[in-house]
C-alpha cells in the first residue's frame, strides 16, 4: 500500500472514534500546553537576561575581584587568613563580611597586563542624601557610569564617557525633589551629600584634642557637600541589576574622589570590592580567557560576561527544568493512554485487518496504519496543546508584563521552530506507544479474525 | 488450472486431533464455476482457507497455474493475493462507517494500482450500486452490502474469487440476484469462481460440484466440459 492511502485511512479510522481520539489526544495536549509554556518562558527569560547584560555590561570587560567568595566561590565556612587587604562588605542577605579587596596596587599590577586597555574600579558609595534647595533630603547610592550601559532616557542626553559633576538621575527623584517634570530637571544642581568619615582638617589645623570632649566632636564627623549637574533623567529600568533601581550614575573620577571622602581615615579606603578591566580585542573569547587566566595566576578571581550570562541562566534553567518535568511526566502518563486507545483499536478493528490481510495487504503496511493512526493521535495532541498554549499566551502577554513591569520585554517568546520540533517529537513519543499494538495487529491470523460467531 | 494433491490437515494434538482434511485430490479448470458443498464441519470452509493460501496444509500441494501456491514465501504471496484473488464472505465484512467508494478501492490501494475511480464506478456498475457510491456501507440493506463485496471482489479482474456461503445471510430472493450476479461476472470476466455452500440448488446450477464428508471428497461432479 502507498504511504498516502495508509496516512488517509488511518486518518479516518481515527474520525470515526472522535471522542476516544481527542480524549487520548489532549492527554498529550496537556504534556505539549506545558512544554510550550516552558520553552516560551525559558525563551523570554533568555532574551530578559541577554538584554539585562547588553544594557549593563560590556562584553570586552572581565569583573575582576580578590577574594572569592565575591564571585559567588569559594569556602564561606573556613577562615580566612588576614591580609591588609581585608575590609568590610556587605553581601545580599544584609550581613557585613570581612573580604579580600582590591587595593591601588592591585589595580596598578592589573593595568600593566599587556592585553589589558584600561581598568575601572567599580565604586558603589552611600550617599548620605541628595537635595536642592527648597527641597527634602532623601538618601541615595551613587555609581560610577560604565559606558557600555545603555538606560532608557526621559529628559536629557547621556554623554559617554560621563562629563564630571553631572549625574543622571532616576526618575523616581524629579518629583521628591520638587521638579515639575523630567524636562525641567535636566540642567539644574543638586546637592550630594557624602558623610566624612573623620575631619582631616581640622585635625591638622588644630592637631588631635586633648579634651575628651573635642574628641567626641571631632568624632561626630561632619558632611561634605558637592554640586552636581543633572545630565539626564532616566527612566525606570527593566533590565538593570535588581536592587539598583535607585542609583544615580556619576562619572568614575567623581565617584572615586567621593568615596574617598567618605572613606579616608579607615580601612576601606582606596579598597574596592571590584574592578572592571578591559581586554583589547575583547570580543575575540581567546583574549578574554588570556586575561582570566592570567589573573588567576595573580590570585585574583574573575568573571567574563560571558560567565555572568550563564550564571543568571543557571536560574532560568532549573526553573525551566522543574516545569519540563511536568511536562515530561505529563507526556509519559498520556503515552500509556495512547497504547490502551491503540490496543482498542485493534481489538475493534480485528475484522477489518483479517479481510485486508486476506485481500493480501503487507504485514509492514497493516503495522504502518496502526503506527500512523498514533503518529495522528501525537500530532493532534500536540497541535492541540501548543495552539492553547500559544492562544493563553498571546493573551496573557501584554497582561504578564504590565504586572512584572517589564516594559517592552515579553515573558512568553514562542519560537515556531522549537513548537515543530516539540510536536515531532510528541508524534514520535505516539508512534513508539503505538508500536506493540501495531504489532499485534500485523500479527493477526486472518483466519482467526474473520471467523464469524 | 487449479490442481488440489494430496491435501491433510488436522487440527489440535494428540486426544483432541480433528483431522479437517483427509487426502483430498482435484483438478479444476480455469474460468470454471465450482461449488463446495457438505455438512456442517466436513471441512469446506478449510479447503477453501487451503486453497487460497490462507492457511497452510499438514501435507499436500496446490498448484496454481503451475505454481506451488505454499511455496510462496511473505511479500510474494501477499501480492499473489492481492492481485490473483478475492473473497467473498457469509457475513460481508464491509466498512460499515466507510462509504461505498472506500470500501471499494480497498483492494487496489493495497495493489497499487491506478485509475481508482475509473475502476470503483464500472465495478459498482455491474453489481448495479452505481447511485451508492458516495453513501455510507451502513445505510446500505443486507443484499446490498453482498453486492458492495461483490463489487469489491471483481474490482481488480483476479482470476480466481472463493465465496464461503455468500448467500448464507440473505433471503432466498436476495440470495438468487447474488448467485446471479456472481455468474454473470463469472461470464464476462473469465475468473474461477468457488462458491462454498450448503444449498444444492446453487450448486446444482455450477458446473463443478465437489461434496466432502469428515474431510474426505465423496463426490465429485464435473457437469460439462469447459474449455479452457
Ligand atoms: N482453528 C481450528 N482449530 C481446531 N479445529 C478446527 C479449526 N478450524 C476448523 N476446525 C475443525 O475442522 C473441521 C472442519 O471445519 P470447517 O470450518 O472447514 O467446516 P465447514 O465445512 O466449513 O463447516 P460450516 O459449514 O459449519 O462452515 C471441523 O471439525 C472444525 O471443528
Ligand atoms: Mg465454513
Amino acid at each position: 500500500m502507498r504511504i498516502i492511502d495508509i496516512t488517509r485511512r488511518s486518518a479516518r479510522n481515527l474520525k470515526q472514534a472522535k471522542a476516544r481520539t481527542l480524549l487520548t489526544a489532549l492527554a498529550i495536549g496537556v504534556g505539549a500546553f506545558a512544554l510550550t509554556l516552558t520553552l516560551a518562558a525559558s525563551n523570554g527569560a533568555q532574551s530578559f537576561v541577554n538584554r539585562v547584560i547588553s544594557d549593563n555590561f560590556d562584553p570586552t570587560e572581565i569583573i575582576v575581584a580578590k577574594d572569592e567568595s565575591i564571585l559567588g566561590r569559594g569556602d564561606t565556612n573556613k577562615p580566612k587568613e588576614y591580609d591588609e587587604s581585608f575590609g568590610s562588605a556587605v553581601v545580599n542577605s544584609g550581613a557585613s563580611v570581612q573580604i579580600k579587596q582590591l587595593t591601588d596596587k592591585d589595580i596598578q599590577k592589573i593595568r600593566q597586563y599587556p592585553e589589558v586597555s584600561q581598568v575601572r574600579e567599580g565604586v558603589t558609595l552611600t550617599l548620605e542624601y541628595i537635595t536642592r534647595p527648597g527641597a527634602k533630603k532623601y538618601v541615595a547610592n551613587a555609581i560610577d557610569f560604565s559606558p557600555a550601559q545603555n538606560p532608557e532616557v526621559v529628559a536629557g542626553a547621556i554623554v559617554k564617557p560621563l562629563s564630571d559633576k553631572t549625574v543622571l538621575l532616576p526618575e523616581a527623584y524629579v518629583s521628591s525633589l520638587g521638579f515639575k517634570n523630567p524636562q525641567e530637571a535636566v540642567g539644574k544642581s543638586i546637592t550630594l551629600a557624602v558623610r566624612k568619615s573623620i575631619d582631616i582638617a581640622s585635625i591638622l589645623q588644630n592637631g588631635i584634642p586633648s579634651n575628651t570632649n573635642d574628641i567626641q566632636e571631632l568624632a561626630k564627623s561632619s558632611s561634605a557637600l558637592e554640586q552636581f549637574k543633572i545630565a539626564a533623567v532616566l527612566k525606570k529600568p527593566t533590565t538593570s541589576q535588581p536592587g539598583t533601581e535607585l542609583y544615580l550614575f556619576i562619572s568614575n573620577k567623581d565617584a572615586k574622589a567621593l568615596n574617598d571622602i567618605a572613606k579616608i581615615g579607615t580601612n576601606q579606603y582606596r579598597k574596592y570590592t571590584y574592578a572592571y578591566a578591559r581586554v583589547k580585542n575583547g570580543e575575540n573569547k581567546a583574549n578574554i580567557a588570556t586575561v582570566q587566566a592570567r589573573l588567576k595566576k595573580d590570585g585574583y578571581t574573575s568573571q567574563s560576561v560571558e560567565e555572568t550570562q550563564k550564571f543568571l541562566t543557571q536560574i532560568i534553567d532549573v526553573l525551566k527544568a522543574i516545569v519540563a518535568a511536568f511536562g515530561f511526566i505529563a507526556v509519559i502518563a498520556s503515552v500509556f493512554g495512547v497504547v490502551n486507545t491503540m490496543y482498542i483499536s485493534v481489538l475493534q478493528r480485528t475484522r477489518e485487518i483479517g479481510l485486508m490481510k486476506a485481500l493480501g495487504t503487507r504485514r509492514k503496511d497493516i503495522s504502518r496504519l496502526f503506527r500512523f493512526e498514533a503518529a495522528w493521535i501525537g500530532f493532534l495532541g500536540g497541535a492541540i496543546g501548543s495552539l492553547a498554549a500559544f492562544l493563553l499566551g498571546t493573551v496573557l502577554n501584554p497582561w504578564i508584563t504590565k504586572r512584572l513591569d517589564l516594559g517592552t520585554q515579553k515573558l512568553l517568546i514562542f519560537d515556531l521552530k522549537q513548537i515543530s520540533i516539540l510536536i515531532v517529537l510528541l508524534v514520535l513519543v505516539a508512534i513508539f506507544a503505538g508500536l506493540l499494538p501495531a504489532r499485534k495487529a500485523a500479527k493477526l491470523d486472518p483466519i482467526e479474525a474473520l471467523r464469524t460467531e | 488450472m487449479i490442481e488440489v494433491k494430496h491435501i491433510s490437515k488436522t487440527y489440535g494434538k494428540k486426544d483432541s486431533l480433528v483431522t479437517a482434511l483427509n487426502d483430498v485430490s482435484f483438478n479444476i479448470p480455469e474460468g470454471s464455476t465450482v461449488a463446495i458443498i457438505g455438512k456442517s464441519g466436513s471441512g469446506k470452509s478449510t479447503l477453501m482457507h487451503i486453497m487460497s493460501g490462507l492457511d497452510h496444509p499438514n501435507s499436500g500441494q496446490v498448484v496454481i497455474a503451475g505454481e506451488v501456491l505454499h511455496d510462496l514465501k511473505g511479500k510474494a504471496m501477499d501480492a499473489f493475493r492481492a492481485n490473483e484473488m478475492s473473497f467473498i464472505f457469509q457475513s460481508f465484512f464491509v466498512e460499515a462507517n466507510q462509504t461505498c467508494f472506500q470500501n471499494v478501492s480497498l483492494p487496489l490501494e493495497i495493489s497499487e494500482l491506478k485509475q481508482r475511480k475509473a475502476k470503483v464506478t464500472e465495478a459498482l456498475a455491474a453489481v448495479g450500486l452505481s447511485d451508492k457510491i458516495n453513501a455510507k456501507a451502513s445505510e446500505l440493506s443486507g443484499g446490498q452490502k453482498q453486492r458492495l463485496a461483490v463489487a469489491r471482489a471483481i474490482v481488480n479482474k483476479p482470476q480466481l474469487i472463493f465465496a464461503d456461503e455468500p448467500t448464507g445471510n440473505l433471503d432466498s430472493v436476495t440470495g438468487d440476484k447474488i448467485i446471479d450476479l456472481l455468474f454473470k461476472l463469472n461470464k464476462t470476466n473469465k475468473n474461477t469462481l468457488i462458491i462454498v455452500t450448503h444449498d444444492d440448488e446453487l450448486a446444482a446450477k455450477c458446473q463443478i460440484r465437489i461434496t466432502l464428508k469428515d474431510g474426505k471428497i465423496i463426490d465429485f461432479k464435473q457437469r460439462k466440459k469447459v474449455s479452457k
